[in-house]
């Protein structure tokens, strides 16, 4: 990059930051403290993160993708602050579903097993939230994320060895008959997961003490509202997003790829298959674990049937549709998963259909099959795949 | 004598033969499919519904319980050839993850049709046969006309696709275009056209099974019939190993007969946990399914 | 290497205690301008209100019909001029019952369609559907103060003023019905050897509370599970009603879903085993439950079983019969080829009733309407022209709904008739006695007729 670009970005930059400083101090006496806080920071780290990603991206890759998460944190968070709480609790569930989609992007895209059992490990981690919380209420919240992580994880890990011996159809066959006797293991165990009403957070789930301190005391927007639910949804799914970049790039990763492309060359470098094939499986159950997790939390309860195996179906259409295979395709699939269904209304207000019709009612699952179909026969790696696509051709009819 | 016919035992033996068959059918239409063009079909549930309203479409028209049978089956055929040219065929030779999501959206596709047309109310099937159990001494023996024409009906089935791999030209070809496609294309035979007639059958003896499914006392004909019942045959297709239609219907019917004693000695909810250890045990042992002759695989 | 390990560490970690950091930095701008007091979705025109219900997916056969019949009066009330100028807008979101089954792919579930309907904003949601779906908001529209209307479903959870106090239940609790249906049992069977199966939830729980606290303890209870009732079609039942006949039970009652119902006359027929049914209004609806032997056998199985009804059956002539019927036929959009010869169920009546008792709330409260003013009205009147058999009531320590019914029993696969006509009322509690209704509901209010 040429000195005089870089310097030109970097007077810029300062010039930004001093004019958010001087809107944060004119607005501050309005509004609460954080805000003003919050604008300049926002902008710092966005300035900062623009001017130096392209040089880093070479010399410190960690270093970019760390930058590159919290760009993309801090863009989302900014967009909540403007959107309607029904919005936003839409961005929150997108969120939680997009940590679940990359858990399934990397096991299925990187490694090419499939799984069907998304759901129930979603719900070994949902469970596992509700369950330690209700038995240890005063527990961090991140904590008990953490615990559902590990919950996840280790039954990925029961489940993972028997499946590395398997190869396509009998994982795919043994992971969904783990997903539909799922609801099943639940039930035996009613006393502990609530039966078929499920359990309900003890109390409504709150935000930590320090985030509230920060703005003025007990502010009750901030208790009440969801924007805290949702804005520690985007912030753990930067956390798993910055994660699951390193991963992809890692010497794991490409073994991984290595893997799906050609096991036998695999072997033949060294790579131990199975245990390649278990990291992949339990990685993905603890990334579904967590996005159950924050379910858990953002609805404040936890019910069975959300864990059924239809939920498995909807998880494999959305990464589909949004690339598998890819980091970006899991954030293409959580927003679609969060704002379809809005989409989907709007086209049934425009098209004069009866909303409660038969057929209205049933264009959801017509709307999402049909893209399925769609997607595997003229673009299989979806959404993402077909931007990259188009992207390289326009770059390289521009450059050629 | 009498007693002994009535007892809990063979009671459940007769109910778990009849789920079973039920189950065997499900899993050979699977691997019907599975050896003749290597998809996982996740639509065998589907499909058939699907022919089954259409077929049945007719009963308001007065036709009888055999002619909308027929229709169904017909039905059933076409849905099947359709959907392997229009749906499968581009897929052969592509990872295999690509015709299972494939699949999957056509399953959501035509449940969500099916459910749009003829809504999700249960739609009661007529049954040609009474399914009220014959009676020993006062005491029911869990045998009904019904139940054996469902049991007579799936071996008659059974027995024809035997048949026509067995006996016929056109099973010889149906083997040798799954075995070695290319080598049979170089023959002269039109393996494409086979691969069409694969579709076809497994399709049709799906219709058979969601027709005796939907006849039974419980649940009627609705969009989501056979997705329990997908889910036991799929276990029982991966028990027995993909490749075995042997094996299919052995595993499907032992299958069945093991979840009826469960569920009589412990209870409903504990049948498909059952079926999971089950699964998870088979394939421990034998990777590749307890039937499968040859553990190598292609690579 | 080490080196590279120490370096991706750190460098994580920092990453990481910066996300976190942020967390702090992002947080909400809150709009301060909230001064101006305006009900929610209430204007001069219109009045926004909202349900979840399973409008797809397993749980949606007959259900999905409950939400569209109190759409019907709405619809009929607004062609009318509305309510104070005011026309209802009733806007239904589907939440799949939570997900289960294919149909529902890509639905997100109740939390999140509630979410959607506090973003119009509504009024209040009336007549959401489930228990399970409607406790998971409860929290949620308490937070946001909306009043929590009506749900669909017989739990005790509505009834807790003193934590919801928006929330309010419509139809008689499970304990009720079951002591309603324990009296009548001890009385006309005193011998009789009683079994119980129920819902594997707060359903089959509640209701065999209720009738073990009416007197009636059954010789053998049992629970059944949704789950395994869905993957099995239905066939999970039969153990049970196999163990009911091998212990020679005369009396079986069933505190089903119809699904269930189904599964359970089905494995009766079967077995031929013939037990006095008797069955909650929850899962006794005769059309719904006719539906799989429609054709097979040459009677309906249920006939002759023992229900309850809150409502006036068919058979009966009640004014609100052949007006609901009217108000259903004025909605072609919603219930095509409905005519006079069509089948009133049990759904239809159930959301019709809900939609009648929602309208005269609203029309008591005033011209002024707001949240507390309407709650306020709730809690102090007793609405004596809705169409159910007893006055409904709230008072602000009860907030369960009717407390009454009649006994019916299925006549065909169209209908109930009630079997004396006594109406029975009684309350959720194990002491409460159970008995003859003394006020009961008087005929249409002339505004609506």
């Amino acid at each position: 990059m040429k000195i005089e670009v870089v310097r030109r970005r970097f007077a810029v930059s300062v010039a930004l930051i001093i004019i958010a400083t001087v809107v944060a101090f004119l607005i501050a006496p309005t509004t609460h403290n954080g805000v003003a806080i919050a604008i300049v920071l926002d902008v710092a780290v966005a300035c900062v993160a623009t001017l130096t990603l392209p040089g880093l991206r070479s010399s410190h890759p960690v270093v970019a993708r760390a930058a590159l998460s919290m760009l993309g944190v801090v863009v989302v968070l900014f967009v909540a602050f403007f959107l309607p709480s029904a919005s936003d609790f839409n961005l929150a569930t997108g969120a939680a579903m997009s940590i679940v989609l990359l858990g399934l992007s990397f096991l299925t895209g990187a490694s090419g097993q499939i799984s069907l059992g998304n759901s129930a490990f979603m719900g070994v981690g949902a469970f596992t939230m509700a369950i330690w919380a209700n038995h240890h209420a005063t527990t961090p919240i991140f904590i008990t994320l953490l615990i559902s992580v590990v919950a996840g994880a280790l039954v990925g890990l029961l489940l993972g060895m028997p499946a590395t011996r398997l190869r396509g159809p009998y994982l795919a066959g043994m992971t969904l008959a783990f997903a539909v006797a799922f609801t099943a293991i639940l039930g035996e165990f009613s006393s502990w997961t609530g039966g078929d009403s499920g359990l309900q957070l003890p109390s409504e789930a709150r935000p930590p003490h320090w985030l509230v301190s920060l703005f003025h005391s007990g502010a009750s927007p901030l208790t009440t509202s969801t924007l805290w639910l949702t804005e520690i949804s985007i912030v753990v799914a930067g956390v798993a997003f910055f994660f699951m970049a390193n991963l992809f790039a890692s010497r794991t990763g490409r073994a991984m790829r290595l893997i799906r492309d050609n096991d036998v060359a695999a072997e033949l470098v060294g790579i131990s298959l199975p245990r390649a094939r278990v990291i992949a499986f339990v990685v993905s159950s603890a990334y579904a674990a967590l996005g159950g997790a924050l379910w858990t939390l953002i609805d404040n309860s936890v019910s069975p049937p959300t864990y059924s195996f239809a939920l498995s179906v909807t998880i494999l259409s959305l990464i589909v549709i949004g690339g598998i295979g890819t980091i970006s395709g899991a954030l293409i699939g959580g927003i679609i998963y969060a704002y379809s269904t809005n989409v989907i209304s709007w086209i049934v207000n425009q098209t004069g259909l009866n909303p409660q019709g038969n057929f209205a009612s049933q264009l959801n699952g017509i709307i999402f099959g049909g893209l399925l179909i769609l997607t595997m026969l003229f673009a299989p790696l979806g959404i993402a795949g077909a931007v990259r696509h188009f992207w390289h051709r326009a770059r390289n009819r521009s450059s050629g | 004598m009498d007693a002994f016919l009535t007892s809990r035992i063979i009671a459940d033996v007769l109910g778990g033969l009849t789920n079973g068959v039920i189950y065997g059918m499900v899993a050979l239409s699977l691997v019907l499919i599975w050896r003749s063009t290597g998809v996982l079909n996740f639509a065998q549930g589907a499909m058939p519904m699907f022919a089954t309203y259409v077929g049945f479409a007719l009963l308001s028209y007065h036709f009888g319980y055999w002619a909308c049978a027929v229709a169904a089956l017909i039905v059933g055929l076409a849905v099947g050839g359709l959907t392997e040219r229009l749906v499968v065929r581009g897929l052969y030779g592509k990872p295999e993850i690509n015709p299972i999501v494939v699949m999957v959206g056509f399953l959501i596709v035509l449940e969500a049709v099916a459910a749009a047309i003829w809504s999700s109310f249960p739609r009661s099937l007529p049954s040609p046969f009474s399914s009220i159990d014959w009676q020993l001494g006062g005491h029911p023996v869990s045998l009904s006309p019904f139940t054996v024409y469902e049991i007579g009906a799936s071996i008659v089935v059974m027995l024809l696709v035997a048949a026509l791999f067995r006996f016929t030209n056109l099973g010889l070809q149906l083997r040798a275009s799954a075995l070695a496609p290319e080598v049979s294309r170089l023959l002269g035979v039109r393996v494409g056209r086979l691969l069409t007639l694969g579709w076809m059958l497994s399709t049709a003896v799906g219709v058979v099974t969601t027709i005796l499914v939907s006849s039974n006392f419980f649940t009627g004909l609705t969009p989501q019939v056979n997705d329990g019942i997908f889910a036991f045959g799929f276990i029982a297709a991966a028990v027995g190993g993909l490749e075995s239609p042997v094996g299919a219907i052995v595993a499907g019917v032992s299958l069945g007969i093991i979840l009826q004693f469960v569920q009589d000695y412990l209870n409903s909810n504990a049948q498909i946990i059952v079926a999971l250890v089950v699964l998870i045990v088979a394939l421990m042992v034998r990777p590749n399914g307890v039937f499968t002759k040859s553990s190598l695989r292609r690579v | 290497m080490v080196k590279t390990t120490t370096r991706r560490v750190t460098i994580s970690g920092t990453a990481l205690l910066l996300c976190l950091g942020l967390v702090t930095a992002g947080s909400s701008i809150v709009s301060a301008g909230a001064a101006v007091k305006k009900t929610p979705g209430v204007t001069a025109k219109q009045i926004t209100i909202g349900a979840t219900e399973p409008v797809t997916g397993i749980a949606s056969a007959g259900y999905n019909q409950v939400a569209k019949a109190a759409n019907a009066v709405f619809k009929y009330v607004n062609a009318r001029g509305g309510i104070y100028g005011r026309k209802i807008k009733y806007v239904i979101k589907d939440d799949c019952y939570g997900t289960p089954g294919f149909g529902c792919t890509g639905v997100p579930n109740t939390a999140t369609q509630t979410h959607s309907l506090l973003g119009l904003p509504v009024f209040a949601t009336v007549a959401s559907l489930g228990t399970p779906t409607q406790d998971t908001v409860r929290a949620l529209l308490k937070g946001d103060g909306v009043p929590q209307l009506f749900v669909a479903s017989g739990s005790l959870d509505w009834n807790n003023p003193h934590q919801y106090p928006g929330l309010f239940g419509w139809q008689p609790s499970y304990n009720e019905e079951s002591k309603i249906f324990a009296k009548y049992i001890k009385a006309t069977f005193p011998t009789a050897n009683v079994c119980f199966l129920g819902q594997g939830d707060d359903f089959g729980t509640d209701g065999l509370a209720g009738l073990i606290a009416g007197g009636v303890t059954p010789s053998d209870e049992q629970l059944y599970s949704v789950g395994a009732l869905v993957t099995s079609s239905g066939a999970s039942i039969a153990p049970y009603i196999q163990r009911f006949d091998t212990d020679k039970c005369t009396i079986v009652v069933l505190d089903s879903i119809p699904g269930a119902t189904d599964a359970a006359l089905g494995a009766a027929l079967q077995l031929g085993y013939s037990p006095q049914w008797v069955i909650s209004s929850v899962g006794s609806d005769p059309q719904t439950v006719d539906a799989p032997f429609v054709g097979k056998v040459p009677t309906d199985p249920e006939q002759g079983a023992i229900s309850f009804s809150y409502l006036p059956t068919t058979t009966t002539s009640s004014p609100w019969i052949p007006w609901i019927y009217k108000v259903i036929k004025a909605d072609p959009a919603d219930f095509p080829g409905f005519t006079s010869s069509s089948v009133l169920n049990g759904d239809i009546a159930y959301g019709a009733a809900i939609g009648v008792a929602f309208v005269e709330a609203l029309k008591a409260t005033g011209k002024n309407l707001t949240r507390a003013g309407f709650l306020h009205t709730l809690q102090t009147t007793v609405f004596s022209q809705t169409p159910s058999l007893v006055p409904l009531s709230y008072t602000n320590s009860n907030h369960q709904g009717l407390n009454g019914g009649y006994l019916t029993t299925v006549i065909s696969d169209a209908a109930q008739k009630p079997i004396t006509g006594t109406v029975y009322t009684t309350d959720s509690s194990t002491t409460g006695p159970v008995t003859v209704a003394k006020k009961l509901s008087a005929g249409i209010p002339a505004w609506i007729k």
